[in-house]
Parts: C-alpha cells; structure tokens; sequence
C-alpha cells in the first residue's frame, strides 16, 4: 500500500464524479475503499508504470491551467468534462491510452467494491440454476 | 541454490502442461521423477471468493489487464494452479478441419487432433447444457441470431454439478469446471507428478531450469521452500502459455536464435456490446456462455458470443464516461452481452518479446482486416441485441453513445468503420496463441509438428504458443490436444535422452 500520495487521492476522488455522478456521494469510508482499491491495484504494476500515472495525473490535473487558469479539479464541472473529452479523443494515442489508464482506474474504484452491487442491480446469488429452474416456460 | 535432478520438468499447469503431467504421469511408476513447475499459487477453496478485484488480483497476470506495448490492449491469462482452464468458462470445441488445413503443418493431421480432442471431452466431461439451464442472456442471443438468419451454435461446456454461480472468470466456488486444477493435475499427483507452485522460472539453460520459489500471499503453501534452485533434466516441456512460453525461450540460450521465435503471435482480439432491455432478464444468474454465432467466420472474419461480465469489467469496457454510461451501468440486470472477437491473422511483427527487466512485452499492430472484422462485428451484434428486443444497444465504436431501436435502420452509420479508435475503445484478449509456432522450416517456425525445439532435442513446448496461425475457436481442446500429441513425443524420446544425457 502507499503508491498514492494524499494529493493524488483527492484529486481521484474530486474527478471520479464526473466518470461515475454516485462517486460524489461517497461517504468517507467508501471514499477510502475507492482509492484503497486503485492503490493496491497500481501497488501491484512495475514501479515504471505506477511513475507513468502519477505523470499523467499530474498532466491532466495542471494542464487546464493554460487554458482555464485553475487546474482540473478546480474547475466547474461541464469545463471538466470537456477537458476529460479532449484527453479521451487526444490526437496522441498515448495520451488517449493514458486516460483511458485513469479512466479504468476510476471504474474500478467505484465497481471493483463488493458493496456497489445493490446500488447497481447486481446480486449474484450462489445457486442461479436454482433461480432458472423456477421460471416459468415460456 | 539448491540443486536437483529430475527427469521430465514441466513449466506451467493449464491445459498444455496439465494434460502433459497427467500423460506423462505413468512414469512416476517406473521411478521417473516428473515435476511441474506453476509460477501461480494453488488457491484453497475458501479462496475462490466470487469478488471480482480480489479473484482477478489472485488468478490472472496484472489482474487480467496485461497491457499490449502501445497500450491499446489488454489481454488476460491465468497464473494459477491449472493456469487459464481455471478463469475460462469451460466451451469445449474441437478445432475444423479447415482451420488445420490453414495451419498448413506437415506431420500434423486434423483426424489426429480430433481424435486426441474427443479424449479430453470425455475426460472433462463435456456436455451440452439443458435448455433449463440457459438464462435469458443467452436465449435471447440465440433467438436473435435466428430472427436474423445467423447461424447460432450452443457451446460444448465441460461442467460437473454446475450451480449456476455465473462467475467462471473468476474461478469457479464450487469447483465444477472441468479444467486441469480438477481432473488432469489431482490424477498425475496422484500418479506421484510433483506439482511445485509460487514457481517463477528465469530461463532454461543446457538441459537445467534455473527457477525461484517465492513466499506466496495466498493459496497453499508451496511444496519447495523459498529460494532458488536449479533443476537438471532429461526433458524439458515448456507450457507457460503464448506470453510465458516464448518470454521464456527468449531469455533462454537454447532456443532464443530461433528467428521466428516470438513472432506471429495472434490472439482472438475482442469487444464487447451490451444491449440494454427494458426489463430485468436473467442474465448474471446461470451459466454466462451458451451459445456462438460463426456465421461471420469464413465471409468477415469473426465470431459472436454470449458472454456477462462483472460490474467493473463490464464499466471499463463501454466507451465514454458520465451521465449516460452510469445509466447503462446502473441497472445490471437488464443487460445483455455479446462478445466479438476477430480472427487475427499471423504477422511476422506482432510479437512477444522480452524487456530489459526480462519480462514479457507483446507488440500488436492492429491491421485493417481485424479493425474491419471488429466493427463489422459491432453492426452484426447490434442487430441481434434489436432482434431480440433491446430497448438501446451500446457500440464501443459508434459515433453516440446509445443507439436507441428506432435507429436501428441506421446501424452501419452509427457504427463507422473509423469509430475504432485505439487507446479510446476497450478491446481486450483472453486467447493468446502463437509465438513458438510449429512448422518444418526453422526459419518461420519454432518447433515441429510435435512441439520439439528445432534442433534442440531436449526441448519441447506444449501450449497455445504453438497454433501457427489462430484457432478460430475457443482454443483449450486444442490445447490438450497438442499437449497430447508432446506427451507422446516427449515418452518416446526418453530413454534416448536418458541415454545420451547420462
């Protein structure tokens, strides 16, 4: 644990909302479970890659700076989303891929949580045959 | 460094070197030792946990999200005890006859491998479901091929007291899969196969593996201490996968001047569409894969299939983010999936290749044929998900992100072939093959017909790194089939390699 700085953390969380709108109503402990799972899963990719996306998190939060004169987490949100839009379709391939590495990420933190099930309609339960076996024909 | 000697070494335990210990088991009799080397750990029952992050940290390589070296792919493989037959879904096809004839192998007979292919479905028990146990995900799949005229096969599936759980990707909790981590590897243990886990081989040298044992954070504990160890062999099977193996022979002397080594690796690559009902359907309840659709094969160049993934897999894969991909996602139980995937061809270029940390890196340059396949692909999948009455479908390539049924006139419109967008649209691999592909000329292939090393007699590889060109099927059988056809080798040159090594 640890590859994630408290900074970055914040900034996770400040954009997840506009990947995920229920991010934003996060309470603190599903707020650490979200960056805990992101952590533990960079924890576990080579120490170029885990460099590589604090790089690009730091491109991304600085770069509306240029235009906007706040970073992205300070901005409003439709200024948010039309940057995240621009990294999404960026002429540079590597810089789309990069997004798409947070963007994964983001997801993952949100639909990786066990507890997302319900909120989402999705409550495997262990015997599904039996389930099936009760329908009625159609 | 402690020393050993062995008689046969097997690296890797899924369907290649799985089927290759339980062949080779019988030896232990004749006080062979046979070892199999699995760099995975042997996962506990308790720890097959149905959650999604957990069980894809604990089964899969980078969690299932290896990264192709431009990123523009992930691509998933097992590293376990029973290697990827423990994350597969179970669809047992046998290979066409055709697709051998493509592979154009001398010494390699598709009636051979068909014969050793019905072996192994007997062997796990390979059945057809019953129509009772097909969930809505899937008939509506089928019925929707039908209304289309597309030709729809139900999957072979190698299942014994199946419940219905829904998550063989994440390793079945009622152990009812039939792959190597239940039937092939228990049976050679049994025979006195010494399975080794948490097992990293750094590369083989003359005859000898130079392996380390790690301390594993889960799963059962290694049979050998921790620590590192070289092992000297009569023979030894390389079966870590179409990734693992050539990376392996790569960083290995033996066999790393072999020009083709590495190259002409393929992978099935694949999307996937969900189409979204106005109505909850049993869609995560029962078995996720029932039926495929090839009727695109030989025309296009690709496959459909059923499929249902867990709510972060299935979050990555759509295109976009925000408003609209929350409503599709928010509302798992009225979703329908479909699987692409294209059949690649076999490029000296897409390849595996090792970096200077000594691990793999796979370059994957996505040709026209395969982008065309995928987003004709997407327009077939579209028009199943309306036929079988799909409110909206999303398309990773198409130019918004719903199509909604009164645009489905519009399909090809709304799914332009420059929609894919690489390193934007998720597309992912779970079948790597090639990169030690059989063949007589050394100069395009890495071993022959029954996977030996060209010129290295001692050396043999039995996995999917063999197809010379895709399988243009779920590859497992296949695999066992190999893997059959290398055990037989590897038994009939033994006591020539005893000899000669002694």
């Amino acid at each position: 644990m640890g590859v994630l700085t408290p900074t970055q953390r914040a900034f996770l969380l400040g954009i997840a909302p506009r990947f995920v709108p229920d991010a934003a109503r996060l309470d603190a402990s599903e707020a650490t479970a979200f960056t805990d799972l992101i952590d533990e899963a960079l924890a576990q990719r080579p120490i170029t890659l885990q460099r590589q996306f604090g790089l690009l998190m730091s491109v991304m939060r600085w770069s509306p700076v240029l235009r906007y004169g706040r970073p992205l987490d300070a901005l409003p949100p439709a200024s948010q989303d039309a940057v995240l839009r621009w990294f999404q379709d960026a002429p540079a391939q590597k810089l789309r891929s990069g997004f798409w590495g947070l963007r994964t990420l983001i997801l993952m933190g949100y639909y990786g949580r066990p507890a997302v099930g319900p909120v989402i309609a999705y409550l495997p339960p262990d015997n599904g045959n039996a389930i099936l076996h009760a329908r009625t024909p159609r | 460094m402690r020393e050993l000697h062995a008689d046969i070494v097997i690296i890797g335990s899924g369907a290649g070197g799985g089927t290759v210990a339980n062949e080779l088991a019988p030896l232990c009799r004749e006080g062979r030792r046979v070892l199999a080397l699995e760099s995975g750990p042997r996962l506990r029952d308790h720890e097959f946990t149905s959650r999604e992050v957990e069980m894809a940290q604990r089964l899969y390589v980078d969690s299932g999200g290896f990264l192709t070296e431009d990123r523009s792919m992930t691509i998933a493989f097992g590293r376990v005890y029973g290697g990827s037959t423990v994350v597969y879904t179970g669809t047992s096809l046998t290979i066409p006859e055709a697709t051998v004839q493509r592979w154009g192998v001398p010494g390699l007979a598709h009636d051979d491998v068909l014969r050793r292919s019905e072996k192994y479905l007997g062997e796990n028990n390979v059945h057809l479901l019953d129509e009772g146990d097909i969930n809505d995900n899937n008939q509506l799949f089928a019925q929707g091929c039908r209304a289309l005229g597309y030709r729809v096969e139900q999957f072979p599936l190698n299942l014994k007291g199946c419940r219905g759980s829904g998550v063989c990707n994440l390793g079945c909790p009622h152990g009812a899969k039939m792959g190597t981590a239940r039937v092939q590897l228990p049976e050679a243990e049994r025979q006195g196969v010494e399975v080794v886990t948490n097992c990293h081989v750094a590369r083989i040298e003359d005859r000898t593996v130079v392996a380390t044992v790690k301390p594993g954070t889960v799963g059962a504990a290694s049979a050998w201490e921790p620590g590192s160890y070289r092992i000297r062999a009569n023979a030894i099977v390389v079966a870590g996968g179409a990734i693992g193996s050539p990376a392996l022979l790569l960083r290995s002397p033996a066999a790393a001047g072999l020009p083709a080594l590495g190259r002409y690796f393929t992978c099935h690559p694949a999307l996937i569409l969900v189409g979204q009902h106005d109505r909850p359907i049993t869609n995560y309840i029962g078995h996720p894969k029932s039926y495929y659709c090839d009727h695109f094969a030989e025309s296009d160049g690709f496959l459909l299939e059923t499929c249902m993934y867990f709510p972060f897999t299935t979050a990555k894969s759509l295109t976009g983010f925000g408003e609209d991909h929350a409503r599709m996602m928010s509302a798992m139980d009225r979703l329908q999936m479909i699987l692409v995937l294209a059949l690649d061809p076999p490029l000296a270029d897409n390849r595996v290749m090792v970096g200077r940390d000594g691990e793999p890196v796979v370059r994957y340059h996505f040709n026209d044929a395969v982008r065309h396949a995928l987003v004709s692909a997407m327009r077939a999948s579209a028009r199943v998900f309306f036929a079988a009455g799909a409110a909206r479908v999303h398309a990773p390539a198409a130019r918004q992100f719903f199509i909604e049924a009164h645009e489905a006139d519009r399909i090809d419109d709304l799914v332009p072939f420059d929609g894919l967008t690489l390193g934007k649209t998720t597309i992912s691999s779970a079948h790597p093959m090639g990169g030690c592909r059989m063949g007589a000329d050394r100069a395009t292939s890495v071993t022959d017909a029954w996977g030996q090393v060209h010129g290295v007699p001692w050396l043999f590889v039995a996995d999917a790194s063999l197809f010379p060109r895709c399988s243009e099927i779920n590859p497992y059988v296949t695999v066992m089939a190999l893997a059959d056809r290398v055990a037989e080798r590897v038994r009939a040159a033994l006591p020539d390699l005893t000899r000669h090594h002694a």
